[in-house]
């Protein structure tokens, strides 16, 4: 028995150790995020030089910390597009930064109250990625008062956080412009072409909430404005991770006899566009430039609705590196401020006919004029 | 999980532990019958209710729902969805039925998820990504076969270290190598296509799948061959059930275990493998893309009472409540679609709690020791 206990001792054990490591924050200079409590106390003298030995003589501008949403880096879209902001700030200002991904919601508090907290470095600014941080910062927020946050897709309202939101239905709105004038004519293009004699549109969500109702709603708005004979199918996977679910639901929806499938899904979206392929139909992609981070599928992909996460990201470190940190308040950024936009793709965004591209070249005009003014929540 | 083996052998495990487990299904009026029978025509008859109210009314909800589910895409959605559950619970038999209860089954499916991506990411074939993946399979259960064989852990305490470490390896490995936890994108294995049998109306959807369908037709119908007639199943019944009668008999039982856990290995590999190929790229955030697949599988084998084709047939309820929610969401039958997506998961909760108690072999979870007495 003695062995037997010592196994389990053993596995107990280890699986503790699994279940702290999986856990941490990951960056990319040691795990300073982590081991800063017990650090900063004995190395008050010696604190400096390690920073000072890690970077350039004068030292980082700023330290920020990143803490992602849960689809992860590598999503080819949102937390991807939020590094680069920070990548870029990086190269243009001098700061460093550290990351953390977590798996799930209830990390958020964690990771923002470790960079909170951490005083080797001490962060000057901690970015949140992704509308379900808001309850963890909103407590956050008011637990740690000097340190400055900034989050994106959500409003905080706390004198040190900085809300930056996009309106997404403005760039779905030309992605369904797009879409429904492409749905009633013959087109081909790259492995894709239209099913002419049905009007039908697809969109696929990740989980249902008030953000994704946004692309919903103006996808639906476009969609409708182009031709209103044209059929939105839609359908919620309920994660942003499951590229299965992505896939399935794309493929009823072709199998429905849509033509072009819009995804606001992260991950999932991936299996939108294996099923695009699969049928020989179209996607657009969200986020990022699509065609380009999943070229795989850049003969499907018919353009994205781009969102410039990188843009609150870089311009939030910016101010914080300029002294005018725009503390409590909440931003807007729409397709006149260049936070949304619709992007055509890579490979095959040159087939769409010029008259479709006008159109949608017009109706932005229109909505940046304000001249359309494009519903927030689905009917 | 350890309760059965405590009575004296040969107690049947059925009237075993519990005070009495059957006795308050059995007091209703059709209580002759076993639940699980009672359960497979209550779904056949609700089923044949259905398709004959959808064919009278064809413009209610019933005629949606009868359209769907004679959809041929439905049944190709049902068949892709179950084939990485369906592996993995023809893996749980082996493992279970030789008395090792094996729920580490996610783990195995996670890890050979992702080692069949990077594979075929660093060699370019999809093939040897496959293979890839079942050896990281195997290899993972063959770590969790030393460990409750030879080193006598519990078997739950090292199925779910399987399950953690896979749980943290993957995405943990995928982050070294791709910097993220989730991996580009690779090929995929594609679909085979009969030409003339993949017009058929309904059943065209089993002529025109992905090859790891058929692969699991296969392991369906060998799985079962094995343990109906070849004199290696009844060693791995034996092993479960009375593994010193095994012993007497001159098979040594450790092998016999060690046999079934690996090919659990084997199976749950080809079906991780198969699930990331499928879509060519490993997702690894949260709960990964496996997604809680390998418990779907463990409550399908048991659902199916160890028989290889009732674990089949049990994932294909599942899958296929699935494909119809999926589908469903697009019809606008004025559910909400928070409802219609958890159809699958009440189900299978109201079909377990209805089936109530299946029957353990009789000396799983309990390690044996030759000459131990």
């Amino acid at each position: 028995m003695d062995r037997r206990a010592f196994v389990k001792a053993t596995g107990v054990a280890g699986i503790a150790g699994l279940a702290g490591c999986s856990g941490g924050p990951s960056d990319g200079s040691g795990d300073t995020a982590t081991e800063s409590p017990t650090e900063s106390d004995d190395s008050d003298d010696g604190g400096e030089e390690t920073t000072a030995a890690e970077t350039t003589e004068s030292g980082p501008a700023a330290n920020v910390g990143m803490v992602y949403a849960t689809g992860g880096l590598g999503d080819g879209s949102f937390n991807d597009q939020a590094q680069s902001g920070v990548i870029q700030a990086e190269e243009d200002f001098g700061i460093e930064y550290n990351e953390a991904q977590p798996d799930e919601v209830a990390q958020f508090s964690t990771f923002q109250q470790q960079f909170a907290q951490s005083s080797d470095p001490n962060y000057d600014l901690v970015c949140c990625i992704g509308f379900l941080q808001l309850d963890s910062l909103t407590e956050n927020a008011e637990s740690y008062p000097d340190q400055d946050f900034m989050i994106v897709d959500e409003v905080v309202d706390a004198p040190n956080v900085a809300s930056y939101t996009f309106m997404e239905h403005e760039g779905s709105y030309l992605a369904g412009l797009m879409g429904s004038l492409l749905t009633t004519q013959e087109f081909s293009a790259g492995a894709g072409s239209t099913v002419p004699d049905s009007a039908a549109l697809g969109f696929v969500g990740g989980v249902e909430s008030g953000l994704i109702q946004r692309f919903q709603a103006g996808f639906e708005a476009g969609a409708a404005a182009g031709n209103g004979d044209t059929e939105v199918l839609t359908n919620y996977t309920g994660s942003f991770n499951d590229p299965a679910a992505g896939r399935e639901a794309a493929s009823a929806m072709y199998n429905d006899g849509a033509d072009i499938v819009f995804h606001a899904a992260g991950n999932t979206g991936t299996g939108v566009f294996q099923a695009a392929q699969e049928a020989g139909r179209f996607a657009i992609g969200v986020d990022r430039a699509q065609s380009i981070t999943r070229d795989s599928y850049a003969d499907v992909i018919l353009g994205s609705m781009i969102k410039r996460v990188d843009t609150p990201v870089y311009g939030a470190i910016e101010s914080k590196v300029n002294g005018e940190f725009p503390g409590g308040e909440a931003l807007s950024l729409g397709l006149d401020e260049d936070g949304v936009d619709l992007v055509y793709g890579d490979s095959i965004g040159s087939d769409v006919p010029e008259a479709v591209a006008d159109e949608v070249a017009t109706a932005r005009e229109d909505i940046v004029n304000g001249d359309i003014s494009v519903p927030m929540s689905p009917e | 999980m350890s309760d059965a083996p405590a009575e004296a052998p040969g107690t049947d495990a059925e009237a075993g532990s519990d005070p009495d487990p059957d006795s308050t299904p059995n007091a209703g009026p059709l209580g002759s019958r076993s639940n699980r029978e009672l359960i497979a025509w209550a779904a056949i008859g609700t089923l044949a209710a259905l398709l004959l109210g959808g064919a009278a009314f064809p413009n209610t909800i019933l005629g949606v729902l009868a359209d769907v589910i004679t959809d041929k895409d439905t049944l190709s959605a049902a068949l892709r969805l179950s084939v990485p559950i369906a592996f993995a619970a023809l893996g749980g038999i082996f493992s279970e039925k030789s008395g090792v209860i094996n729920i580490g089954l996610e783990g195995l499916l996670i890890i050979s998820a992702f080692t069949a991506i990077y594979v075929t990411d660093v060699t370019g074939g999809i093939w040897i990504g496959f293979g890839g993946g079942v050896v990281a399979s195997t290899l993972l259960a063959l770590l969790f076969a030393v460990v409750t064989i030879e080193f006598r852990a519990d078997q739950i305490i090292a199925g779910l270290a399987v399950w953690l470490i896979a749980l943290g390896l993957a995405p943990f490995a995928s982050q070294v190598i791709y910097n993220g936890p989730n991996t580009p994108t690779v090929g995929t294995t594609g679909s085979i296509y009969v030409p003339v049998l993949a017009e058929i109306p309904f059943f065209g959807a089993l002529f025109s799948a992905s090859p790891s369908v058929y692969m699991l037709f296969v392991a369906v119908a060998a799985s079962w061959y094995v343990f109906e007639r070849t004199a290696f199943g009844r060693w791995i019944r034996a092993s479960g059930e009375n593994p010193k009668a095994l012993d007497t008999a001159g098979v040594n039982v450790s092998r016999v275990r060690y046999v079934g856990i690996l090919v659990s290995g084997v199976l749950a590999g080809m079906g991780g493998s198969a699930l990331s190929l499928d879509l060519g790229q490993f997702t690894g955030n949260g709960p990964t893309m496996v997604n809680g697949k390998g418990f779907i599988a463990i409550v399908a084998y048991l659902f199916g009472n160890y028989n290889p084709i009732g674990a089949f047939l049990a994932t294909m309820l599942f899958a296929g409540l699935d494909a119809i929610q999926t589908v469903l969401q697009l019809q606008g039958i004025g559910l909400p679609r928070q409802l219609i997506r958890i159809i699958p998961f009440v189900v299978v909760i109201v079909v377990l709690a209805l089936v109530g108690r299946t029957r353990l072999p009789e000396a799983a979870g309990d390690h044996y020791e030759s000459g131990e007495e």
